[in-house]
């Protein structure tokens, strides 16, 4: 279809007169339009896998101001005049891992994050599933990723220190005919080369997962499906970076570029101004508005939010391993960008639910909904009756970044000759993130070789971070052993999830240098149990403030700004 | 391994009052997680507490404090800032704790779970929006102010008018902060009628019925609050809403027994008090497993926890016999009734009854009866669900104990 | 008119009619109820918690209280005093911080022991 007979289909459809300009890497819309949903189905309309052309949506929602984005309340010049020879923006999964994966040079990297810690945007807030592919289309960057990532996964995440399990998955089918049409997942394992894909019978599947025994007929099992704590992999990703050499400034934004037509020449942050010889867009959500930065922008990232449900690992009810319901035609209709969601067992042995899938125009709206939590709770009631509502401890959101061709961006500008993209990744970027970095350093390596860089490899690299102590994996007499030489590993301070002073202590001590107690929250879970951290919050609050030698009053929960408490009692 | 008759876990009024009087005749070991016992007194700086049982209005700590002087003359044995990670029942129950020297274990004969209650949290009650910072249940809130000697914030919105919301209220206002008002989504206060005076009207704190906290807004710390009138399914009413500026949110939205180690010892739960089943001593289904205090149920006074303490170290400090339980029937508005069950081979000639209506009544005549015949019966004016009620029964001129009906009806 | 007596948990709610001076108190299940309407008339007065700063490690504050009641618009002044107020040692629970605080005849104790 040409671009005019799209613009009256448009008009057709919605009512919208909007204009399509193309040129050779891109169609860009312009227009108005009063709903945003709108907006983004008529960006779908124009994404053509075959052209192999980005589309950039600059439809404009009526009515609607942009927020400005979120920007950390520090403003000071320590990274001011330096030069780098790669710059990473954006500490997410995708940043952290390629940051790990080119300090295997022998590089001066600098990776930067504008929140307080990494893993901030939607790289913390997933559940965590690594995917075997099978819902993925044939010839996408994200199916050959993906397949290769999950692969990678034991290998990385032992050399990572983080705990990785490949419990496998279910697709459980509700009828009959589902069970028949489920038999084309074989093929297309085949197809793509997925391993440990079969289809088990009803009893099987009641045997492995007795909550669905009212309704299965059987389940696609997926063997190498697996799991993975999303926060904690990408810290540790960013903790091996700096362990090899690499430089991670937190709090730090990028508000601007310098640049030629072909050249970023400078980069302004709110530390200072940087150069760089190589720079990796790795921004998540605003990845488009980077390439926009530096004269690039040739696709348009749609934020997509997430909701997940996390229930009481003690409840009732509750499934042991993931399962989802296998999707009906008439759910695959309503959901075509999302998986549509299932049950995960984190490997913290929590239960989570989710996500749901909702294009929203505000990048950073974390916010949850009502209407999010229930149509989670219910959609994955359908597939386990047996669970409780009461159960729900927590949700959260993650905005995922999609590109209307719904697949990743991961090369080289073709117009700045300094720059590499790593966009567009969305959900199971999680999966894909080992193997994709893999290739983005080297990618990154080839750069700086064409522009006379001399790269070597690093001799010094350790691929082994040093795991914190987890208490609860110990046997009693390591535990013994440990608490002999610091009696802080005896001393419990969260009760929910059994965390230690000493473990707490250690978390404060990150080589990121994150001591705020949503840090200590992600790398030891105290605070994320039932009574979210009604019971440890205030000790904790007390030993983030004792390990930095402040004042209590400047102990933040997140970012800047963020105290937990405003002073010294009779002082107000 | 240590061995003991009785090991109480949780050092605060229930395990406390559980230790001095099991701690008489047995040999008795209390296992506390925090570094000092009391528990949750320890914090609850304001005054109230011993009315009933000393006669006097004495502070939280001060409560604690004659319990734990009272502890130290007896022979029971203390285990602080010990946190128990396992427990086995076989032939008996091996427990294993963690603490400063490292991994510990001991066994015993019973076991009293007196673990106290957590609070429902800002997710329990499903408020959406931001997740800044300034969004604290009220315990830590307290915790901040009386042990850390911190202020939460300077302009605080109190959701949920029980005690402890109340408590806090005047605690803050004290200390300095403007507290906008307390916001209860229930058509009636949750707390004492003493404290709404004493807390709310004496600093001219309102207090809004019928309308909650539906939404908290604030990029790193709270800026606003979206307040919603409810109907009367408590179900926000759109169009009602309104912005609230404020930079902390206390949450006293209520209190959920602590029965995770319960659970694990599969000890039958009452699905209403969201604690253990139990007979008049305390016991369990589970024969040698004790629950009391706010592990049990919500008390409203700490002087009834440290009873049920009494009455479940008492017990477990006796020989065991063989119990034949009967199922006690609550009919009529009662929210919940403990106990749950009558252990007729054991002396039920002083039987103490907790019970709370589950909305206010007034006019009301209680009645308990043994198969049909009226052993117990009593007048109340009126029967709030905020306060609870105690009574005091003798079955033991009543014959038949094979069907028991605790009743509630209009007068 | 109609009063809560904050006396004890009960909370009684009373039904309290000031003649000329003469006041007669409805409602209160003991003798303490009727106390407290009449002060409440005249000179309503409450005790106060609160609690003192302290250099002893391991406690910021300390919890204390008057161990009598004050006149309730002396009790933003009795904080006042307690915030000037630093304790710099233990003391056992009950111990008197300040007596005769503003001339109350009331004394503000320790209700926490320090040991």
């Amino acid at each position: 279809m040409n671009l005019t007979k799209k613009i009256n289909a448009v008009y057709k459809k919605f009512g919208v007169k909007i204009t399509a300009a193309e040129d050779d890497r891109s169609v860009i819309l312009n227009g108005e339009c009063d709903d945003w949903q709108n907006i983004v189905k008529i960006g779908k309309m124009f994404a053509d896998k075959k052209s192999g052309k980005h589309i950039v949506n600059d439809i404009r929602l009526k009515g609607y101001e942009e927020k400005p984005p979120f920007l950390p309340a520090v403003n000071d010049k320590s990274l001011d005049g330096t030069a780098w020879d790669v710059v990473v923006i954006g500490g997410g999964i995708s940043g952290c891992s390629v940051a790990r994966e080119l300090s295997k040079y022998k590089l001066k990297i600098l990776l930067v994050e504008k929140h307080s810690d990494v893993a901030r945007g939607a790289s913390g807030a997933n559940d965590g599933m690594v995917h075997a592919g099978i819902d993925l289309k044939h010839k996408c960057k994200k199916l050959y990723y993906v397949t290769r990532g999950n692969a990678m996964y034991a290998d990385v995440c032992r050399d990572l220190g983080v705990e990785f399990e490949r419990k496998g998955q279910y697709v459980v089918f509700s009828s009959r005919f589902i069970k028949f049409c489920g038999r084309s997942y074989l093929m297309r394992a085949k197809k793509h080369n997925i391993p440990n894909v079969s289809v088990i019978s009803k009893k099987e599947i009641c045997k492995a997962e007795p909550t669905v025994k009212d309704y299965a007929v059987g389940a696609l099992k997926i063997a190498s499906t697996g799991a993975v704590s999303p926060y904690k992999l990408t810290i540790a990703y960013a903790e091996n970076a700096v362990q090899n050499g690499a430089a991670v400034s937190l709090n730090t934004a990028v508000l601007s570029m310098e640049h030629t037509d072909c050249e970023i020449l400078k980069i302004f942050t709110n530390r200072g101004v940087i150069s760089a010889e190589c720079i990796i867009n790795c921004a998540g959500v605003f990845a488009d508005k980077v390439a926009q930065m530096a004269g690039d922008r040739y696709f348009s990232i749609h934020p997509r939010k997430g909701v997940d449900l996390l229930m009481d690992s003690k409840g009732k009810g509750l499934p042991d391993n993931a399962i989802s319901l296998s999707p009906t035609f008439k759910t695959i209709k309503q959901n075509k960008n999302t998986k549509g969601g299932g049950i995960v067992k984190t490997v913290d042995g929590n239960i989570l639910l989710g996500p749901n899938a909702r294009e929203i125009p505000d990048r950073e709206d974390v916010t949850t909904e009502s209407r999010d939590v229930n149509e989670v709770f219910n959609k994955q009631l359908d597939c386990c009756p047996s669970m409780q509502r009461s159960n729900i401890i927590a949700y959260f959101a993650g905005v995922r970044a999609p590109t209307y061709e719904e697949d990743f961006i991961i090369e080289r500008s073709a117009k700045v000759k300094n720059l590499i993209h790593v966009a567009g990744i969305q959900s199971p970027g999680l999966t894909a993130a080992p193997a994709f970095s893999v290739d983005v350093a080297e990618m990154a390596a080839e750069l700086l070789k064409s522009r006379g860089k001399n790269v070597e490899l690093n001799a010094d690299f350790n691929p082994k971070r040093v795991a914190p102590v987890d208490i609860k994996s110990l046997t009693e007499n390591e535990l013994n052993e440990l608490i002999k030489s610091n009696p802080d590993y005896g001393k419990m301070i969260c009760r929910c999830e059994q965390v230690s002073l000493g473990e707490i202590k250690q978390a404060i001590n990150n080589p990121l240098g994150v001591a705020t107690i949503d840090g200590v929250k992600r790398r030891v879970r105290a605070g994320m149990g039932r009574c979210q951290g009604g019971f440890c919050m205030p000790n904790i609050l007390k030993t983030i403030a004792d390990e930095l030698n402040a004042d209590i009053s400047q102990v933040q929960k997140a970012d800047y700004g963020s105290n937990v408490v405003v002073g010294e009692i009779k002082r107000i | 391994m240590e061995r003991y008759d009785i090991i109480i876990i949780g050092g605060g009024p229930a395990g406390l009052a559980a230790a001095i009087k099991a701690g008489k005749d047995s040999k008795v070991l209390l296992i506390e997680r925090e570094q000092r016992l009391g528990g949750i007194l320890k914090q609850c700086i304001h005054d109230g507490f011993g009315v009933v049982r000393f006669g006097e209005k004495l502070s939280g700590p001060e409560y604690a404090d004659r319990f734990i002087k009272e502890l130290s003359e007896t022979n029971v044995q203390t285990a602080l800032f010990s946190f128990v990670t396992d427990i086995k029942h076989t032939d008996m129950f091996y427990i294993t704790y963690v603490c400063e020297q490292g991994v510990k274990q001991v066994t015993c004969d019973k076991l009293i779970l007196a673990t106290g209650c957590r609070e429902r949290t800002r997710n329990g009650i499903f408020i959406h929006g931001d997740r800044c910072a300034g969004v604290y249940t009220a315990g830590a809130a307290q915790n901040l102010v009386n042990m850390l000697g911190v202020m939460p914030g300077r302009k605080v919105v109190i959701l949920g008018s029980g005690d402890i919301g109340l408590i806090m209220a005047r605690r803050l206002t004290l200390e300095g902060a403007e507290v906008v008002g307390v916001y209860e989504a229930k058509p009636t206060p949750s707390g004492l009628t003493r404290n709404i005076h004493q807390c709310l009207h004496d600093f001219n704190i309102p207090l809004y019925l019928s309308t909650t906290v539906t939404r908290v807004f604030g990029s790193n710390r709270l800026e606003k609050a979206e307040i919603s009138q409810v109907d009367e399914k408590m179900r926000p009413i759109s169009g009602t809403e309104r912005l609230i500026d404020c930079d902390t949110l206390v949450l006293a939205v209520g209190l959920i027994p602590e029965n995770e180690l319960a659970g694990d010892l599969s000890v039958v739960l009452d699905a209403k008090t969201k604690g253990a089943a139990v007979d008049q001593n305390c016991q369990t289904l589970c024969d040698g497993i004790y629950a009391c205090g706010n592990a049990l149920h919500v008390n409203d006074l700490a002087d009834y926890v440290s009873e049920s303490g009494e009455t479940a170290g008492e017990h477990a400090s006796k020989p065991p016999h063989k119990r034949k339980l009967v199922n006690i029937a609550a009919k009529g508005k009662f929210l919940y009734v403990v106990p749950q069950m009558l252990d007729v081979n054991d002396d039920v000639s002083n039987v103490i009854m907790y019970f709370r209506a589950s909305e206010d009544l007034s006019n009301q005549r209680l009645t308990v009866t043994a198969n049909g015949r009226e052993v117990f019966s009593k007048r109340y004016l009126k029967l709030l669900p905020p306060e609870m009620e105690r009574i005091v029964v003798d079955f033991s001129q009543a014959g038949d104990l094979s069907n028991i009906t605790v009743a509630l009806e209009d007068k | 008119m109609e009063m809560v007596c904050i006396v004890c948990p009960n909370g009684c709610r009373l039904q309290v009619s000031d003649d000329n001076g003469k006041i007669t108190v409805d409602g209160a299940k003991c003798k303490r109820g009727v106390a407290f309407a009449e002060t409440e008339l005249t000179c309503p007065t409450r005790s106060v918690t609160s609690s003192v700063k302290t250099t002893v490690a391991g406690y910021p504050v300390v919890s204390v209280r008057t161990d009598g009641e004050i006149p309730k618009q002396k009790i933003f002044d009795l904080i006042g005093v307690l915030s000037k107020f630093t304790l710099d040692k233990k003391v056992p629970i009950g111990t008197i911080l300040i007596s005769n605080v503003l001339n109350t005849g009331v004394n503000v104790i320790t209700t926490t022991d320090m040991e």
